[in-house]
């Protein structure tokens, strides 16, 4: 499948979702941060990215609507919604919570 | 998903719904995009153009693929999955247009039917009657063999009044109200009623304008006032809130309006009243020695007292009245409480359980149909419901599937039962005759079509899901279809359950359509055919007495004799075959010569008085002596003619002609007279009572002669609608203010029987469909037994079998079943039958004749419904048989 095996299940959702609460952005464009923000650490196949859109879409967690882009072409935007900045709250304090407990962890074992 | 995110999303899955096509397109755009920026970023960093766009697509890995993802990704939402479920319904609908047709049929007959039915009968039974606390309002007086409906002689009601023990309060009005004519402008005859100043009060009822009577307005010399009906405020003052106080003349006196009664308002007696009158009794009808008023009355018990208790509590008075009853009649009267319902609704009780109970009869024969339609349907499915858990289709999938299609059904089915209902009710107002209580304003009632629909909703959901929640066999995969035994017995003993209701419901119908026939048979003593009538009847303020009105009847019997194509002009105080009569007590009649009749009352005699061209325009035999002479009406003497019983009873074993005997009405015994002929019996009180002896007297000017209302008949060769014009032209020419009913003898004597025909109409319809019904769900259930057991049928053909021998395997496994529903369905008609005996006539309950016939009926249809399948069955190929599965 393609969905990358290092990412942590459930991962790309909560990427997906920060980077749309900084700005609104068109598919690519999301593609193109998500290489730059993680340093190419974060692998997601093009053909990953759009279910995974398409999905938050479904969840209502965030929006999409057809704009002009820099260059002058028709491409859909993502923005985040209302309930997608809770969800977003919510998955990054989990996210904390898991990465302390999972340092603690791993701490311990060195000790 | 949760209920928040439910309502965010909902524009977007309706679009993915409705506009399908538009997302996709924006999917396939959108994508698009991706890979065309993505082939520009490859080309800038040096690609070829062919290379930077197949990098691109590698990226992708494949549009068709993403996109296939997207839409996963987006799931199926419920509503979409919905729509698809439908469409797959219709779609499965539409290739077995026999299964679909006969399952909305089935729910349409059902659901109109009941729905029709229950419309009508709940206004009859159901429904509260337009009061206030209505449970508590009774009827009550004296109940006595010469009068159907209880009453009370003025002095006991008055001396009640004083102690009104069980009521809170108690009212009266003066039965039969009275003809009164609006003497203005324009004239107009109204209905008014004589009632006691506590009429609305009892009842609950408050004028909507103005004020209630109160006790001075029932006081003898009181000047006189009125409460007028909604409409006839509407009509005459517009609705003006001033009217009150204004005048109206009736009947040439002024009469002063002091009220209003609501819209709604209908009298106790449900008879139509336009204004209340109050009765306005001096002392002297108060005289315990000489009661001469009757009056109907009417209680409200107080709260918590029951009818029984009431009865009780009354008893001492009632004990003590009968001092008062000539002691012939006491043994044959009795005190009467019951409630208002019960008075109104009297002969339309029984009829109106009939009908309710053959239409649930039919509501079940008709759930019982759909319920083994869709288990046939739902066997034969079995394959179906296999492959597509296997394609991984979820439980709650399957049986969303299924519930669509059921729901689908039933909501055709509903559909078309709610058309069907409108249309039947439209038919019942159409055909009823007029004695049913309030089917006038029947209307579709909703919570009864909603209860059908609901039931038949819910049979479909039952027996369409079941299958579904069973585990497929994975046999079924194979194309083999599973036998599954318990099913078979449940859907066998479903049909035999079918037979019997269709055997109970075919029983009842005969015998109402019998008692129908004897009815319409019965010997009436008279000839109908080309007689016609009409009902005349004198407004007292321009007819006053007898004179004035013997001169109306005497001009117009002048006319009349000129006009051509009429023969026989006869004129009668009243007309056979229904009552109506005057009528006195065989013992107040004296034979000259012989002691008086003293056992009791003797049994009503009724009387007429009767022009000489009676006897001929009827048809009316003269077995002795003569019929009247035009000297008889000018005469002195006084003659008389008997009827045939009347002559048996007074003249036993003799002789009667020349004979005197005289009567008493009223106060003193009339003339002595002197029996010239005996006529033949005729039908006097209805057709389905025994007939009352009778007397004729001629049409002359004689103390006691009530002429008021009277009717005119004769002969015509000419057809109806050409003469009563004629008719009505003369009277006219008259008076034009006198009302007319004219129709004809024939019309007359079937309005009697219309009832009966109602009846008998609707219960002949609902066992027809309920046969119908019967024989589709046999004709199903032996047509899927064929069909599953083709390929053994199949076997023991290629095994040398004859289609003798395959038809008698088919049958016998039906004919078990089907004796055991028509043997179950004889229990119930015996037992069902005793029910209708009141509404039988000259028909025994329990006749054995009819049973066997009905079964016949049921048992001839049964045999063909599946005779069908049967024959199908031996047609069969042995060859293609055993390929079958």
């Amino acid at each position: 499948m393609s969905k990358p095996s290092d990412l942590v299940q459930g991962t790309l959702d909560m990427l997906l979702l920060k980077i749309l609460a900084l700005q609104p952005m068109n598919g690519f464009a999301i593609s193109q941060r998500l290489r730059q923000v993680s340093g190419d650490v974060l692998q997601v196949s093009d053909g990953s990215l759009y279910p995974a859109l398409h999905k938050l879409e479904n969840e209502g967690w965030i929006k999409a609507e057809w704009k002009t882009t820099d260059n002058n072409r028709r491409a859909k935007f993502y923005s985040l919604t209302r309930l997608g900045r809770r969800q977003l709250e919510k998955e990054a304090e989990n996210w904390s919570r898991l990465a302390a407990a999972i340092s603690s962890v791993v701490k311990l074992e060195e000790t | 998903m949760r209920a928040a995110n439910w309502i965010h999303t909902l524009p977007m899955k309706l679009r993915a719904l409705f506009e399908r096509r538009r997302v996709e397109s924006e999917l396939d755009e959108e994508l698009r995009y991706h890979i065309q920026c993505r082939t520009e970023e490859n080309a800038a960093n040096g690609m070829s153009a062919n290379e930077a766009r197949r990098e691109a697509l590698i990226a992708m890995g494949g549009i068709e693929k993403a996109k296939e993802e997207c839409r996963d990704q987006r799931g199926l939402s419920f509503l979409e999955s919905a729509w698809q479920d439908l469409r797959i319904a219709a779609r499965g609908l539409l290739m077995r247009p026999g299964f679909a047709t006969v399952t909305i049929l089935t729910l349409a007959l059902g659901i109109g039917a009941c729905t029709a039915v229950f419309s009508v009968v709940d206004r009859v039974l159901f429904r509260s009657l337009p009061y206030p606390q209505d449970e508590q309002l009774v009827s009550f007086g004296v109940k006595a063999p010469f009068e159907g409906i209880e009453f009370m002689l003025a002095p006991e009601y008055n001396v009640l009044r004083t102690q009104p023990g069980p009521f809170q309060s108690m009212t009266s009005l003066t039965p039969g109200g009275a003809d009164c004519d609006l003497t203005e402008q324009n004239p107009m005859r109204l209905s008014c009623a004589l009632v006691e100043s506590t009429f609305l009060s009892t009842l609950g009822i408050r004028p909507v304008v103005g004020r209630d009577f109160t006790r001075d307005d029932d006081q003898p010399k009181a000047p006189r006032v009125a409460l007028i009906s909604y409409g006839l405020w509407r009509a005459r003052f517009g609705g003006d809130p001033k009217a009150v106080g204004k005048f109206l003349s009736l009947d040439d006196k002024p009469v002063e309006v002091i009220g209003v009664l609501p819209a709604s308002f209908e009298m106790p007696t449900l008879s139509a009243a336009d204004v209340l009158l109050t009765q306005a009794l001096d002392e002297s009808a108060f005289d315990r020695n000489h009661p001469r008023v009757v009056l109907r009355a009417f209680a409200r018990l107080k709260p918590s007292m029951a009818i029984p208790q009431a009865t009780a509590a009354l008893q001492p008075w009632y004990q003590d009245s009968l001092r008062f009853v000539p002691p012939q009649f006491r043994a044959e009267v009795s005190l009467r409480v019951r409630s208002l319902r019960d008075r109104q609704i009297e002969d339309s009780r029984v009829g109106a359980w009939v009908l309710l109970g053959a239409v649930i009869a039919v509501l079940l024969l008709a759930c019982t149909n759909v319920a083994n339609l869709l288990l046939v349907r739902a066997v034969g499915r079995q394959r179906e419901l296999a492959v597509r858990a296997a394609l991984g289709a979820s439980r709650g999938r399957l049986i969303q599937q299924t519930l669509t299609e059921s729901l689908l059904l039933a909501l055709l089915g509903g559909a078309a039962g709610c058309a069907l209902a409108y249309l039947l009710l439209r038919l019942f107002v159409s055909i009823a005759p007029e004695g049913i209580v309030r089917l006038q304003q029947a209307s579709l009632d909703l919570r009864v079509l909603g209860f059908c629909v609901g039931i038949s909703l819910l049979s479909g959901i039952l027996f369409g899901v079941v299958p579904a929640f069973t585990r497929p066999v994975p046999e079924s995969l194979a194309g083999k279809t599973v036998r599954t035994m318990a099913r078979g017995f449940f859907r066998y003993a479903l049909v035999a359950g079918q037979i019997a209701g269709s055997v109970i419901l075919l029983t009842g119908a005969g015998l109402l359509l019998r008692s129908l026939w004897r009815m319409e048979n019965v010997p009436m003593g008279l000839e109908a055919q080309r007689v016609m009538s009409a009902q005349i009847s004198l407004a007292t303020h321009r007819y006053p007495d007898l004179p004035q009105q013997f001169a109306f009847y005497h001009d117009l019997e002048a006319r009349l004799s000129r006009v051509p194509g009429l023969e026989q002009v006869a004129f009668s105080n009243s007309l056979p075959p229904s009552g109506g009569m005057q009528a006195t007590f065989l013992a107040s009649i004296e034979v000259a010569g012989k002691p008086k009749f003293s056992e009791g009352t003797g049994g009503m005699v009724g009387y007429r008085s009767v022009t000489p061209n009676y006897f001929p325009a009827l048809g009316i035999h003269i077995i002795r002596g003569r019929a009247f002479t035009k000297q008889d009406r000018a005469g002195t003497e006084s003659p008389v003619i008997l009827s045939e019983a009347l002559a048996a009873k007074l003249f036993p074993n003799e002789d009667p002609l020349g004979k005197t005997m005289r009567y008493t009405a009223g106060d003193a015994p009339g003339p002595w007279r002197i029996v010239v002929g005996v006529a033949a019996n005729v039908k006097n009180n209805g057709l389905t009572s025994d007939a009352d002896p009778e007397f004729y007297v001629p049409w002359k000017n004689e103390p006691g002669t009530y002429i008021r209302r009277a009717f005119l008949t004769f002969r015509t060769s000419l057809s109806p609608a050409t003469v009563a014009p004629w008719v009505r032209t003369e009277i006219a020419a008259l008076d034009p203010t006198v009302p007319v009913q004219i129709a004809t003898m024939s019309e007359r004597v079937s309005k009697l029987t219309q009832r009966p025909r109602f009846d008998a109409t609707l219960l002949s319809l609902f066992a027809g469909i309920g046969v119908v019904l019967a024989a589709l769900g046999l004709y199903g259930v032996v047509s899927f037994f064929v069909s599953q057991r083709t390929q053994e049928i199949g076997v023991r053909m290629a095994l040398g079998a004859t289609p003798r021998n395959i038809a008698k395997l088919v049958l016998r496994n039906v004919a078990g079943w089907t004796l055991g529903g028509a043997a179950l369905g004889i229990l119930g008609a015996w037992f069902c039958a005793r029910l209708l005996q009141s509404l039988l006539f000259e028909v025994k309950a329990h006749d054995p004749t009819l049973l066997v016939t009905a079964l016949l009926i049921l048992l001839g249809v049964a045999l063909i419904a599946a005779w069908i399948p049967a024959r199908r069955a031996t047609r069969v190929d042995p060859v293609v048989a055993l390929r079958y599965e």
